[in-house]
């Protein structure tokens, strides 16, 4: 049987992709925040992570912002005060 | 190099770059099911001729052309990967302008793509086609709208789907976290029956007054509502209502979500003919389509309510939606009365845009 040449159907990515920040050497003394998105429970399984780095690693927990909604990004204001008073943030999406 | 040309140098892609050994349809489809592409059914192969004929559909505009980049892969969307994705379909060169404007739709900002695309809820986008492009494409605005059978409503749905699946990156498991998807995430397309419409069409009621338009309303399959037997509107609309009040939908929480009401024929006409409007339906069903205030609150810890929703009290009734607006309402089907009511997926609004291609 013949062979065909066709198109694939995905095309090109169009936003570069960006690149991970470096990881910090050293965690004691960088500041820690939380960004909740209001999945249920994430903020509880966020804040036990925060509490053990503090515990091991010596980070210093700033506390948690709160963005609108788990299906929209985060707020550039928002995302901004974090910047302003965080060096680390953990964050996350489940149900 | 900007982000601009970056962007076009990634678009750009003059030939088929695929060979496919045996041209046969099995051959195809083994490719497509080994590098994760197509959605499980048989694909028509996008030569250069047919991929070409499905351009020629859709006037002058250049190839590579950008029609949007869609999340959460942004992907690229060129016309030629949207005439690939069409000829993939099953398409018919004519129904091309339908699918380019569903995909300019689809990445409005309102619509959430890549909320949409990513959620762990079921929703598909539904794409409605209005206007003279219905008969003129041969899209079915009647009997069966929602399926089987038509080729028109069936191939462009499809291909808005394929086009999720290959260029959003949408795929199960990867950018699409649909707990148990949906039936409607295969094909998704119905056309407005506007000769059994007794108000205006839905785009004119928006204030788009264009020969034909494309509608994206993005949510679960149709909640089927039927009522044989009153001659009035408030008890056919009842049966509206009630389907629309559940605590199992996202317009539940989120109250700024839309429902679209798709009315048979029988059912506008019945309403219509007691003097009804759409507007008084609309605000009939934000009226009767109500649940204590108390019931959402037990259900739910996460919400997006008006601030006067939270001030409700337990034993007051709160709407299902904070705005009649968000009431959609337009005819489609055939005879027989039955109706249905299309929840929203909840952080999303509809867009409408007129046809171009």
């Amino acid at each position: 049987m013949d062979s065909l040449r066709i198109y694939s159907p995905a095309g090109g990515i169009g936003t570069p992709s960006r690149s991970l920040a470096p990881s910090p050497e050293v965690l004691a003394g960088r500041r820690l925040a939380i960004l909740d998105n209001g999945k249920p429970n994430a903020v509880l399984v966020m804040q036990r992570w925060a509490d053990r780095l503090a515990e091991r690693a010596g980070v210093e927990f700033v506390g948690v912002f709160q963005k609108g909604s788990a299906a929209t990004p985060c707020e550039p204001e928002l995302l901004a005060e974090i910047q302003a008073r965080a060096d680390l943030v953990l964050t996350g999406s489940a149900d | 190099m900007t982000e601009a040309q970056s962007v076009e140098s990634a678009a750009a892609s003059q030939e088929p770059d695929l060979l496919l050994a045996e041209a046969s349809p099995e051959a195809l489809l083994d490719m497509y099911e080994e590098r994760g592409w197509g959605d499980g059914l048989p694909l028509i192969p996008p030569t250069a001729e047919r991929v070409d004929e499905m351009l020629a559909a859709g006037g002058e505009a250049a190839p590579d052309a950008v029609v949007a980049t869609l999340a959460p892969r942004f992907g690229i969307a060129t016309r030629r990967i949207l005439a690939v994705n069409a000829v993939l379909a099953g398409c018919r060169p004519g129904t091309f302008p339908v699918l380019v404007t569903a995909i300019r739709a689809l990445a409005r900002p309102e619509v959430n793509l890549r909320g949409v695309n990513a959620t762990t809820h079921p929703v598909a986008p539904l794409l409605i086609v209005h206007g003279v492009a219905v008969d003129a494409c041969g899209f079915n605005a009647g009997l069966g709208t929602f399926g089987p059978g038509n080729r028109a409503n069936a191939a462009v749905g499809r291909a808005v789907r394929l086009v999720l699946l290959h260029v959003a990156g949408a795929r199960p498991g990867d950018g699409d976290a649909s707990t148990q998807g949906q039936p409607s995430k295969y094909a998704y397309c119905i056309a407005e029956n506007a000769a059994a419409t007794p108000w205006d069409t839905y785009p004119r009621s928006l204030g788009i007054d264009a020969e034909s338009a494309v509608t994206i309303h993005c949510g679960e399959n149709p909640h089927n509502f039927h009522d044989m037997e009153n001659d009035e509107a408030a008890p056919i609309l009842d049966k509206a209502a009630s389907v629309m009040a559940t605590l199992g939908s996202n317009n539940a929480p989120v109250s700024s979500a839309e429902f679209f009401v798709v009315l048979g024929p029988e059912h506008a006409a019945t309403i219509a003919r007691k003097g009804w409007s759409r507007a008084d339906v609309q605000s009939y069903l934000f009226e009767r389509a109500r649940l204590p205030a108390g019931m959402f609150r037990e259900s739910f810890d996460v919400v997006q309510y008006r601030p006067w929703q939270k001030a409700l009290l337990d034993d007051d009734l709160m709407p299902i939606t904070d705005h009649p607006d968000n009431v959609r309402v337009l005819v489609a089907g055939g005879p027989g009365k039955h109706s249905c009511v299309i929840p929203s997926w909840g952080m999303t609004k509809s867009v409408t845009l007129p046809l171009e291609p």
